[in-house]
């Protein structure tokens, strides 16, 4: 059964259509990351599932029931806000209550609900305090904590992250994994930060303009991209783009380099493409050239170690290309070397529909 | 060699240039409230040559003049109906211009108009609307009853003081209407959408959320309007002038008639430092209770 399934969905703004006809569909338990660039419409689709923002036209159904035109508090949904929106004048506990509290649920049941969503955040010691007297990551906890202590069918969160420092980040991200997976509620987090989304979702809905360019699951984007964008926008650092003709079996750089394309068939030679090669899939030559790899030379024009992984930037085909490789691979720019780069992994862009070929 | 013409700079000297201002200040200001405090322990009127010291003699006759309580209480009645509804009209008034809608300005600007009319114009302007005779106000009611009305509004005693209440609310609503539209636009929006989704009525979310939030503006209007109310003047002035008999005069309206009219100057002194006190202590009581002083 599918907890939230949304038919036809416009938004307009004025002159400004913000969300453009969107269907989708939310299975039960599925924990579904909206992400895409800013002014994609992530956040307003997400508000008008809430009911924050009133639709222009379509549906949108939470739990079987049409709720269009409900009230967010008839939803039966939860929501963590990017700013945390805790109430300033109640304390943690009564702000984790508060929703318990409209609802009329028995005192003594808030008390153990209360209790619980605390302990399993880790805040049961901040409960007599006010917001103010919280650092980041505790106001955080406390606005999850007001969500998930509600028995609501949906759980959305809006860029919750996107206001704590770095390490922050990170950890939280930890915890709301852990928390989906112990209580396996249907939850719709926004991200405009590719690694969120990669990293929490069960399946990514990729919005642009207003649309879902590609829907799926996080290693599927990843790896089988049907756009451009899908492939620019997911993985880090970006995938490279060059310039290339088609030949019969495979491509032909600007340069001359002659790249072949394994198990590709039936190419129509002497089309214009875009060549998608991900960082990850470029290695430092070694002994033996692994099938389907294409052994390029190249020199290295800049550094940036990170640690296990380093960037090299170098020229290949009259672009500039990065390659993720191994910490000791490479130490100085300048380096005249050779790179191994995974074929059976190439994207072929058609740069006038900017699909994936 | 001693420098006999290095000294310490005069630190005194900006007190020097400070002084003709702080002296035209205390002139003004200091003065009269002195003065009048030493005149309200003598024996002046504008029929007597004597101006003895009397002592508290003026104060004494405070305490026995009925009249004086009458418009005390007068006054307290209309603050105690005027100021709520003010409140909870500006209040309503604020939410419903807080959502985003065509014309939003304009009808703001328009609303606020009362406001900036000068209260002794706006009660002459409500005196001819309520004219029993040639005002518009009991035609149009003349239209709903099918026959001629003729409604007393300043003269007929049940119905003064509601005439009177009613210009108070028209002209000062928009005060309060612009500050909680300000304080209300000022709360974070994210909260109360937090709370619609908590499923939170209307009321809770307003106690707990808005109200919490707006307090110290809210307060303070409710402070500004309270004082005001409390010396309020112009508007029955035009209305009644008091009447009928002293049945509208409040103690601003009183004051005045002893003091202009009665020419009783020491006694009129008394009374006025009468309502300084009760303000004073009055106003000290609110701020404490409002914890405004926080």
């Amino acid at each position: 059964m599918s907890d939230l399934k949304i038919t036809k969905l416009n938004k307009h703004y004025g002159a400004f259509h913000a969300v453009k006809g969107i269907d989708l569909e939310v299975p039960s338990g599925e924990f579904t990351v909206l992400v895409g660039p800013s002014g994609c419409g992530k956040s307003t689709l997400l508000r008008t599932i809430a009911g924050l923002e009133e639709a222009s036209s379509g549906t949108v159904e939470i739990g079987g029931q049409d709720v269009t035109w409900a009230r967010p508090r008839d939803r039966n949904i939860a929501m963590v806000f990017q700013n945390y929106a805790l109430y300033p004048y109640l304390n943690v506990k009564d702000n984790i209550a508060f929703g318990l509290r409209s609802r009329k649920v028995a005192e003594a049941e808030v008390e153990k609900r209360v209790k619980r969503a605390a302990e399993m955040l880790g805040i049961a010691h901040l409960l007599a305090r006010f917001p103010r007297e919280l650092s980041g990551g505790q106001r955080q906890r406390v606005a999850i904590g007001r969500a998930i202590v509600r028995d609501a069918i949906l759980y959305l969160f809006d860029e919750p992250l996107s206001n704590l420092d770095a390490q922050l980040r990170d950890d939280m991200r930890v915890e709301i994994k852990r928390l989906h997976q112990e209580l396996g509620r249907t939850m719709i987090y926004v991200t405009h930060d590719q690694i969120e989304a990669m990293t929490l979702a069960d399946r990514i809905v990729l919005l642009r303009d207003g649309l879902i360019e590609q829907q799926g699951a996080p290693l599927d984007l990843f790896e089988r991209p049907k756009t451009r964008f899908v492939a620019g926008f997911l993985g880090s650092p970006k995938m490279n783009f060059i310039p290339a003709t088609l030949t019969e079996t495979g491509v032909a750089l600007s340069d001359g380099t002659a790249l072949e394309l394994p198990g590709r068939r039936g190419l129509k030679a002497g089309q214009a493409v875009v060549l998608g090669l991900r960082p990850q899939y470029i290695s430092m030559a070694g002994q033996a050239l692994a099938p389907g790899h294409a052994r390029v030379p190249v020199t290295i024009e800049l550094v940036q170690p990170t640690g296990s992984r380093v960037q090299a930037t170098m020229p290949l085909g009259g672009a500039s290309i990065i390659a993720e490789l191994a910490a000791h691979d490479v130490s100085r720019p300048g380096e005249r070397t050779a790179i191994d780069i995974d074929m059976t992994r190439a994207v072929i862009i058609d740069p006038q529909s900017e699909q994936v070929i | 060699m001693q420098l006999a013409a290095h000294h310490p700079p005069d630190r005194n000297f900006k007190y020097w240039i400070i002084a003709p201002a702080v002296f035209l200040l205390l002139a003004v200001g200091l003065f009269p409230l002195i003065y009048s405090l030493v005149v309200s322990f003598m024996r002046i009127d504008m029929m007597d040559t004597d101006t003895s010291f009397a002592g508290l003699y003026n104060y004494k006759q405070l305490f026995k003049d009925a009249r004086l309580w009458q418009s005390l209480l007068h006054t307290l009645i209309i603050t105690a109906v005027a100021l709520p509804l003010e409140l909870i009209l500006g209040l309503a008034m604020a939410y419903l211009f807080l959502e985003r809608m065509p014309g939003r300005q304009i009808f703001v600007s328009l609303l606020v108009l009362p406001t900036i009319i000068s209260p002794i114009v706006a009660g002459a302007t409500w005196r001819l609307l309520l004219d029993n005779q040639y005002g518009p106000i009991n035609q149009i009611l003349g239209w709903f009853a099918g026959q001629r009305v003729n409604l007393l509004w300043t003269i007929n005693p049940h119905l003064v003081y509601p005439a009177i209440i009613f210009c108070e609310i028209w002209q000062w609503t928009p005060f309060m209407f612009l500050i909680l539209l300000a304080a209300l636009s000022n709360v974070d929006k994210s909260q109360t959408e937090a709370a619609e989704i908590d499923g939170a009525s209307f009321l809770r979310t307003f106690r707990y959320i808005v109200l919490p939030a707006i307090w110290p503006v809210m307060a303070i209007a409710i402070l500004i309007r309270g004082l005001d109310l409390f010396r309020i003047f112009d508007i029955i002035w035009a209305l009644t002038m008091g009447g009928p008999g002293t049945m509208t005069e409040t103690i601003s309206i009183y004051t005045y008639n002893q003091g202009f009219k009665q020419f009783e100057t020491s006694y009129t002194a008394a009374i006025a430092f009468l309502v300084i006190a009760i303000l004073t202590v009055v106003v000290t009581w609110a701020i404490r209770r409002m914890g405004l002083a926080k």
